[in-house]
Protein backbone atom coordinates (compact mmCIF):
# COMPACT_ATOMS: atom_id res chain seq x y z
CA UNK A 1 0.00 0.00 0.00
CA UNK A 2 1.46 3.71 -1.03
CA UNK A 3 1.62 6.01 1.80
CA UNK A 4 2.06 9.42 0.76
CA UNK A 5 4.77 11.38 1.30
CA UNK A 6 5.45 12.66 4.46
CA UNK A 7 1.87 11.30 6.22
CA UNK A 8 4.30 9.30 8.68
CA UNK A 9 6.34 12.11 9.65
CA UNK A 10 3.68 14.47 9.79
CA UNK A 11 1.97 11.84 12.16
CA UNK A 12 4.80 11.53 14.54
CA UNK A 13 5.77 15.06 14.76
CA UNK A 14 2.07 15.60 16.18
CA UNK A 15 2.75 12.47 18.32
CA UNK A 16 5.77 14.34 19.69
CA UNK A 17 3.71 17.74 20.32
CA UNK A 18 1.15 14.88 22.77
CA UNK A 19 -1.74 14.06 19.42
CA UNK A 20 -2.55 10.75 21.03
CA UNK A 21 -4.92 10.13 18.31
CA UNK A 22 -2.05 10.42 15.74
CA UNK A 23 0.31 8.45 17.28
CA UNK A 24 -1.95 5.44 17.78
CA UNK A 25 -2.87 6.24 13.68
CA UNK A 26 0.77 6.17 12.84
CA UNK A 27 1.36 3.21 14.97
CA UNK A 28 -1.20 1.15 13.29
CA UNK A 29 -0.24 2.34 9.77
CA UNK A 30 3.39 1.00 10.22
CA UNK A 31 2.66 -2.20 11.29
CA UNK A 32 2.94 -3.58 8.22
CA UNK A 33 6.14 -2.43 7.89
CA UNK A 34 7.68 -3.57 11.05
CA UNK A 35 5.88 -6.70 10.69
CA UNK A 36 7.33 -7.62 7.47
CA UNK A 37 11.24 -6.86 8.60
CA UNK A 38 10.78 -8.71 11.82
CA UNK A 39 9.61 -11.64 9.65
CA UNK A 40 12.59 -11.44 7.10
CA UNK A 41 15.36 -11.48 9.97
CA UNK A 42 12.79 -14.45 12.44
CA UNK A 43 10.99 -17.59 10.88
CA UNK A 44 8.79 -17.97 13.99
CA UNK A 45 5.71 -15.79 13.55
CA UNK A 46 5.15 -15.59 17.31
CA UNK A 47 8.91 -14.52 18.13
CA UNK A 48 8.56 -12.16 15.27
CA UNK A 49 5.31 -10.69 16.60
CA UNK A 50 7.40 -10.49 20.09
CA UNK A 51 10.17 -8.60 18.22
CA UNK A 52 7.88 -6.45 17.05
CA UNK A 53 6.07 -5.45 20.46
CA UNK A 54 9.81 -5.07 21.53
CA UNK A 55 10.14 -2.42 18.43
CA UNK A 56 6.66 -0.41 19.56
CA UNK A 57 8.39 0.29 22.74
CA UNK A 58 11.67 1.08 21.79
CA UNK A 59 9.99 3.69 19.26
CA UNK A 60 7.78 4.95 22.20
CA UNK A 61 11.25 5.81 24.42
CA UNK A 62 13.06 7.22 21.48
CA UNK A 63 9.99 9.39 19.93
CA UNK A 64 11.87 12.62 21.39
CA UNK A 65 15.06 11.26 19.21
CA UNK A 66 12.86 11.18 15.92
CA UNK A 67 13.69 14.72 13.88
CA UNK A 68 10.74 14.85 11.47
CA UNK A 69 12.87 17.24 8.66
CA UNK A 70 14.14 13.38 8.44
CA UNK A 71 12.45 10.44 6.65
CA UNK A 72 10.82 8.09 9.22
CA UNK A 73 11.29 5.21 7.58
CA UNK A 74 14.75 4.13 7.93
CA UNK A 75 14.91 5.12 11.44
CA UNK A 76 11.85 2.55 12.01
CA UNK A 77 13.59 0.01 10.18
CA UNK A 78 16.74 0.35 11.94
CA UNK A 79 14.70 0.39 15.05
CA UNK A 80 12.85 -3.05 14.51
CA UNK A 81 15.93 -4.86 12.65
CA UNK A 82 17.65 -4.11 16.49
CA UNK A 83 14.95 -5.84 18.52
CA UNK A 84 14.67 -8.52 15.79
CA UNK A 85 18.34 -9.06 16.31
CA UNK A 86 18.08 -9.19 19.68
CA UNK A 87 15.61 -11.64 20.17
CA UNK A 88 17.21 -13.94 17.78
CA UNK A 89 20.38 -13.42 19.95
CA UNK A 90 18.37 -13.90 22.88
CA UNK A 91 16.84 -17.72 21.70
CA UNK A 92 20.51 -18.40 20.62
CA UNK A 93 21.46 -18.33 24.44
CA UNK A 94 18.76 -20.04 25.52
CA UNK A 95 18.48 -22.59 23.11
CA UNK A 96 22.27 -23.49 24.22
CA UNK A 97 21.16 -24.25 27.54
CA UNK A 98 17.94 -26.62 27.28
CA UNK A 99 17.83 -29.78 25.71
CA UNK A 100 14.78 -30.55 23.44
CA UNK A 101 12.73 -33.38 25.13
CA UNK A 102 11.68 -35.32 22.18
CA UNK A 103 15.28 -36.62 21.57
CA UNK A 104 14.75 -38.69 24.84
CA UNK A 105 14.45 -41.99 24.38
CA UNK A 106 11.27 -44.14 24.88
CA UNK A 107 11.19 -47.87 25.65
CA UNK A 108 7.00 -47.84 24.37
CA UNK A 109 5.24 -46.22 22.43
CA UNK A 110 2.54 -45.83 25.81
CA UNK A 111 3.60 -43.18 27.67
CA UNK A 112 2.18 -44.52 30.62
CA UNK A 113 4.68 -47.50 30.14
CA UNK A 114 7.33 -45.15 30.09
CA UNK A 115 5.90 -43.40 33.41
CA UNK A 116 5.97 -46.38 35.54
CA UNK A 117 9.61 -47.09 34.87
CA UNK A 118 10.35 -43.77 35.00
CA UNK A 119 8.79 -43.57 38.27
CA UNK A 120 10.46 -47.12 39.94
CA UNK A 121 13.39 -45.23 38.21
CA UNK A 122 13.10 -42.74 40.93
CA UNK A 123 12.10 -44.19 43.94
CA UNK A 124 15.24 -45.83 43.67
CA UNK A 125 17.56 -43.24 43.01
CA UNK A 126 15.79 -42.00 46.20
CA UNK A 127 16.16 -44.69 48.47
CA UNK A 128 20.10 -44.68 46.75
CA UNK A 129 20.19 -41.16 47.76
CA UNK A 130 18.68 -41.52 51.14
CA UNK A 131 21.07 -43.83 52.33
CA UNK A 132 24.54 -41.79 51.17
CA UNK A 133 26.02 -40.09 54.80
CA UNK A 134 24.70 -36.71 55.62
CA UNK A 135 27.68 -34.75 53.97
CA UNK A 136 27.71 -36.76 50.30
CA UNK A 137 24.04 -36.42 50.49
CA UNK A 138 24.48 -32.40 50.81
CA UNK A 139 27.25 -32.12 48.53
CA UNK A 140 25.61 -33.63 45.71
CA UNK A 141 22.36 -31.53 46.69
CA UNK A 142 24.21 -28.55 45.75
CA UNK A 143 26.99 -29.53 43.46
CA UNK A 144 24.94 -31.89 41.00
CA UNK A 145 21.14 -31.23 41.71
CA UNK A 146 20.65 -27.80 42.01
CA UNK A 147 23.85 -27.26 39.71
CA UNK A 148 25.42 -24.42 42.25
CA UNK A 149 29.22 -22.92 41.28
CA UNK A 150 31.09 -24.92 43.29
CA UNK A 151 32.19 -21.70 45.76
CA UNK A 152 28.19 -21.22 46.44
CA UNK A 153 28.11 -24.21 47.20
CA UNK A 154 30.53 -24.31 49.53
CA UNK A 155 29.62 -21.30 51.16
CA UNK A 156 25.83 -22.68 51.80
CA UNK A 157 26.95 -26.62 53.34
CA UNK A 158 29.69 -24.75 55.40
CA UNK A 159 32.02 -27.48 53.63
CA UNK A 160 35.56 -26.29 52.10
CA UNK A 161 35.84 -26.75 48.29
CA UNK A 162 38.01 -29.59 48.20
CA UNK A 163 35.71 -31.37 50.91
CA UNK A 164 33.07 -30.96 48.35
CA UNK A 165 34.44 -31.93 45.32
CA UNK A 166 35.29 -35.56 47.51
CA UNK A 167 32.24 -35.85 49.31
CA UNK A 168 30.56 -35.30 45.87
CA UNK A 169 32.96 -37.63 43.89
CA UNK A 170 31.94 -40.39 46.89
CA UNK A 171 28.43 -39.81 46.29
CA UNK A 172 28.42 -40.44 42.55
CA UNK A 173 30.51 -43.60 43.26
CA UNK A 174 28.70 -44.61 45.67
CA UNK A 175 25.14 -44.60 43.48
CA UNK A 176 26.60 -46.04 40.81
CA UNK A 177 27.40 -49.08 42.48
CA UNK A 178 23.94 -49.23 44.56
CA UNK A 179 22.45 -48.66 41.28
CA UNK A 180 24.88 -51.44 39.77
CA UNK A 181 26.30 -48.72 36.60
CA UNK A 182 29.71 -50.27 35.71
CA UNK A 183 32.44 -47.79 36.32
CA UNK B 1 -0.88 -9.02 25.04
CA UNK B 2 -2.21 -8.39 21.50
CA UNK B 3 -0.09 -5.82 19.59
CA UNK B 4 -3.06 -3.78 18.78
CA UNK B 5 -3.65 -3.66 22.61
CA UNK B 6 -0.06 -2.84 22.78
CA UNK B 7 -0.57 0.23 20.63
CA UNK B 8 -4.07 1.15 22.26
CA UNK B 9 -1.74 1.37 25.89
CA UNK B 10 1.04 3.50 24.28
CA UNK B 11 -1.18 6.06 22.61
CA UNK B 12 -3.02 6.04 26.19
CA UNK B 13 0.29 6.86 27.90
CA UNK B 14 1.21 9.51 25.22
CA UNK B 15 2.88 12.90 26.85
CA UNK B 16 4.42 15.49 24.26
CA UNK B 17 8.09 15.40 24.42
CA UNK B 18 10.45 17.66 23.42
CA UNK B 19 12.07 17.18 20.20
CA UNK B 20 16.09 16.03 20.92
CA UNK B 21 18.64 18.97 19.78
CA UNK B 22 20.43 17.67 16.67
CA UNK B 23 23.13 15.43 16.98
CA UNK B 24 25.70 18.09 15.79
CA UNK B 25 24.34 20.61 18.83
CA UNK B 26 24.83 17.85 20.97
CA UNK B 27 28.49 17.11 20.17
CA UNK B 28 29.23 20.73 19.68
CA UNK B 29 27.71 21.39 23.32
CA UNK B 30 29.56 18.86 25.14
CA UNK B 31 33.11 19.72 23.18
CA UNK B 32 32.47 23.08 24.59
CA UNK B 33 32.14 21.72 28.18
CA UNK B 34 34.76 19.12 27.45
CA UNK B 35 37.52 21.86 26.34
CA UNK B 36 36.43 24.69 29.23
CA UNK B 37 36.95 21.96 31.54
CA UNK B 38 40.30 21.04 30.38
CA UNK B 39 40.97 24.58 29.57
CA UNK B 40 40.66 25.16 33.79
CA UNK B 41 42.34 21.99 34.39
CA UNK B 42 45.61 22.98 32.61
CA UNK B 43 45.71 26.43 33.52
CA UNK B 44 45.82 24.82 37.32
CA UNK B 45 48.75 22.78 36.31
CA UNK B 46 50.30 25.95 34.39
CA UNK B 47 51.64 25.50 30.82
CA UNK B 48 54.50 24.30 29.82
CA UNK B 49 57.77 26.59 29.89
CA UNK B 50 58.99 25.56 26.49
CA UNK B 51 55.53 25.59 24.90
CA UNK B 52 56.42 28.45 21.86
CA UNK B 53 59.00 26.38 20.68
CA UNK B 54 57.72 23.07 20.63
CA UNK B 55 54.51 24.24 18.79
CA UNK B 56 56.96 25.81 16.25
CA UNK B 57 57.80 22.44 15.31
CA UNK B 58 55.76 20.58 12.41
CA UNK B 59 55.90 17.08 14.28
CA UNK B 60 54.58 18.16 17.17
CA UNK B 61 51.62 20.46 15.69
CA UNK B 62 50.75 17.71 13.31
CA UNK B 63 50.36 15.65 16.61
CA UNK B 64 48.71 18.09 18.64
CA UNK B 65 46.01 18.48 16.31
CA UNK B 66 45.87 15.07 15.60
CA UNK B 67 44.72 14.38 19.47
CA UNK B 68 42.54 17.47 18.72
CA UNK B 69 40.64 15.89 15.73
CA UNK B 70 40.38 12.47 17.18
CA UNK B 71 38.25 14.09 20.10
CA UNK B 72 36.04 16.24 17.66
CA UNK B 73 35.42 13.34 15.15
CA UNK B 74 34.48 10.74 18.06
CA UNK B 75 32.28 13.23 19.69
CA UNK B 76 30.39 13.79 16.47
CA UNK B 77 30.48 10.15 15.60
CA UNK B 78 29.15 9.31 19.02
CA UNK B 79 26.13 11.43 18.51
CA UNK B 80 25.42 10.69 15.05
CA UNK B 81 25.61 6.44 15.96
CA UNK B 82 23.39 7.49 18.78
CA UNK B 83 20.58 7.93 16.45
CA UNK B 84 19.04 5.25 14.71
CA UNK B 85 18.86 6.22 11.34
CA UNK B 86 22.27 7.38 11.26
CA UNK B 87 24.64 5.40 9.05
CA UNK B 88 26.99 2.85 10.92
CA UNK B 89 30.13 4.44 8.71
CA UNK B 90 29.71 7.76 10.74
CA UNK B 91 32.23 4.89 12.97
CA UNK B 92 34.63 5.20 10.47
CA UNK B 93 35.13 9.31 10.61
CA UNK B 94 37.49 9.56 13.90
CA UNK B 95 39.55 6.54 12.49
CA UNK B 96 41.12 8.71 10.01
CA UNK B 97 42.75 11.18 12.64
CA UNK B 98 42.96 8.24 15.20
CA UNK B 99 45.53 6.14 12.69
CA UNK B 100 47.02 9.90 11.94
CA UNK B 101 47.93 10.59 15.19
CA UNK B 102 49.16 6.93 16.18
CA UNK B 103 51.15 7.14 12.89
CA UNK B 104 52.99 10.14 14.00
CA UNK B 105 53.56 8.86 17.65
CA UNK B 106 55.00 5.50 15.58
CA UNK B 107 57.32 7.52 13.47
CA UNK B 108 58.81 9.80 16.23
CA UNK B 109 59.67 6.31 17.90
CA UNK B 110 61.35 5.46 15.02
CA UNK B 111 63.18 9.08 15.04
CA UNK B 112 63.99 9.05 18.51
CA UNK B 113 65.72 5.47 17.96
CA UNK B 114 67.74 7.37 15.46
CA UNK B 115 68.57 9.85 17.17
CA UNK B 116 69.77 8.72 20.39
CA UNK B 117 70.12 4.89 19.76
CA UNK B 118 68.26 2.52 22.39
CA UNK B 119 68.31 4.74 24.76
CA UNK B 120 64.91 6.00 23.44
CA UNK B 121 63.43 2.71 24.00
CA UNK B 122 64.01 2.64 27.76
CA UNK B 123 60.86 4.49 28.54
CA UNK B 124 60.38 6.35 31.76
CA UNK B 125 57.14 5.88 34.28
CA UNK B 126 54.44 8.98 34.33
CA UNK B 127 51.50 7.83 36.69
CA UNK B 128 51.11 11.33 36.38
CA UNK B 129 49.76 11.30 32.44
CA UNK B 130 47.73 8.64 33.29
CA UNK B 131 45.94 9.70 36.56
CA UNK B 132 45.19 13.09 34.37
CA UNK B 133 43.76 11.19 31.99
CA UNK B 134 41.89 9.31 33.47
CA UNK B 135 40.36 11.35 36.25
CA UNK B 136 39.13 14.12 34.03
CA UNK B 137 38.45 11.37 31.26
CA UNK B 138 35.94 9.49 33.00
CA UNK B 139 33.65 12.57 34.06
CA UNK B 140 34.22 13.70 30.56
CA UNK B 141 32.44 10.44 29.14
CA UNK B 142 30.06 10.04 31.72
CA UNK B 143 28.89 13.35 30.57
CA UNK B 144 28.72 12.56 26.89
CA UNK B 145 27.09 9.29 27.81
CA UNK B 146 24.31 10.63 30.16
CA UNK B 147 23.79 13.23 27.34
CA UNK B 148 23.24 10.39 24.62
CA UNK B 149 21.36 7.22 26.87
CA UNK B 150 19.22 7.28 23.96
CA UNK B 151 21.70 5.37 22.54
CA UNK B 152 21.18 2.44 24.50
CA UNK B 153 18.09 0.64 22.61
CA UNK B 154 19.80 0.99 19.28
CA UNK B 155 23.57 0.99 19.47
CA UNK B 156 25.33 1.03 22.55
CA UNK B 157 28.55 -0.29 22.11
CA UNK B 158 30.16 1.96 19.47
CA UNK B 159 28.86 5.32 21.19
CA UNK B 160 29.99 3.65 24.61
CA UNK B 161 33.58 3.29 23.66
CA UNK B 162 33.62 6.45 21.05
CA UNK B 163 32.46 8.78 24.06
CA UNK B 164 35.82 7.27 26.07
CA UNK B 165 37.52 7.62 23.06
CA UNK B 166 36.65 11.48 22.58
CA UNK B 167 37.21 12.33 26.06
CA UNK B 168 40.43 10.58 26.34
CA UNK B 169 42.13 11.94 23.30
CA UNK B 170 40.73 15.67 24.22
CA UNK B 171 42.54 14.96 27.95
CA UNK B 172 45.68 13.63 26.43
CA UNK B 173 45.99 17.21 23.90
CA UNK B 174 45.40 19.24 26.97
CA UNK B 175 47.90 16.94 28.85
CA UNK B 176 50.66 17.67 26.23
CA UNK B 177 50.46 21.70 26.68
CA UNK B 178 51.57 21.17 30.53
CA UNK B 179 53.30 17.87 30.91
CA UNK B 180 56.91 17.76 29.89
CA UNK B 181 57.00 14.14 27.64
CA UNK B 182 59.00 14.56 25.17
CA UNK B 183 59.98 11.18 24.27
CA UNK B 184 57.40 9.72 21.46
CA UNK B 185 57.85 6.13 23.19
CA UNK B 186 56.48 7.78 26.32
CA UNK B 187 53.51 9.56 24.82
CA UNK B 188 52.59 6.70 22.95
CA UNK B 189 52.89 4.29 25.70
CA UNK B 190 51.25 7.01 28.70
CA UNK B 191 49.21 8.87 26.69
CA UNK B 192 48.05 6.36 24.14
CA UNK B 193 47.36 3.36 27.04
CA UNK B 194 45.44 6.30 29.43
CA UNK B 195 43.25 6.52 25.87
CA UNK B 196 42.39 2.72 26.05
CA UNK B 197 41.88 2.22 29.75
CA UNK B 198 39.48 5.65 29.38
CA UNK B 199 38.10 3.80 26.58
CA UNK B 200 37.57 0.44 28.26
CA UNK B 201 36.41 1.49 31.81
CA UNK B 202 33.79 4.05 29.90
CA UNK B 203 32.62 1.21 28.39
CA UNK B 204 32.32 -0.97 31.58
CA UNK B 205 30.86 1.76 33.80
CA UNK B 206 28.72 3.63 30.92
CA UNK B 207 27.03 -0.44 30.12
CA UNK B 208 24.16 0.03 32.65
CA UNK B 209 23.54 3.27 32.05
CA UNK B 210 22.63 2.40 28.55
CA UNK B 211 20.76 -1.17 28.83
CA UNK B 212 17.61 0.15 30.44
CA UNK B 213 14.75 -1.47 29.06
CA UNK B 214 11.65 0.50 28.17
CA UNK B 215 8.84 0.60 30.53
CA UNK B 216 5.38 -0.93 29.45
CA UNK B 217 3.20 1.53 30.45
CA UNK B 218 0.32 0.15 32.49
Amino acid sequence: MAVPEGEWEGLMAAAQAGDARAYDALLRAILPLLRGVARRRIADPTEAEDAVQDALLTIHQLRATYDPGRPIRPWLVAIVDRRAVDRLRRRGRHAARETPLDELGETLAGPATNAGEKGVEAAQLRAAVAELPPSQRTALALAKLQDLPLAEASARSGLSVGALKVATHRAVKALRRRLGVKE
Amino acid sequence: MRTEELIGRLAGDLRPVRRMASPGWQAAAWLGFAVASIGVAVALHGIRHDLPSRMALPYEVGQWLASLAVGVTAALSAAMLARPDRSWRWALVPMVPLLFWLGTLGWGCLADFARLGEGALQPRTSWRCLGFVVSLGLPLTAVLLVLLRHAGPVRPVPVLLLAGLASAALCSAGLSLFHELDAALEVLIWHGGSVVIVALLGRMVGWPLLRRPPAVPG
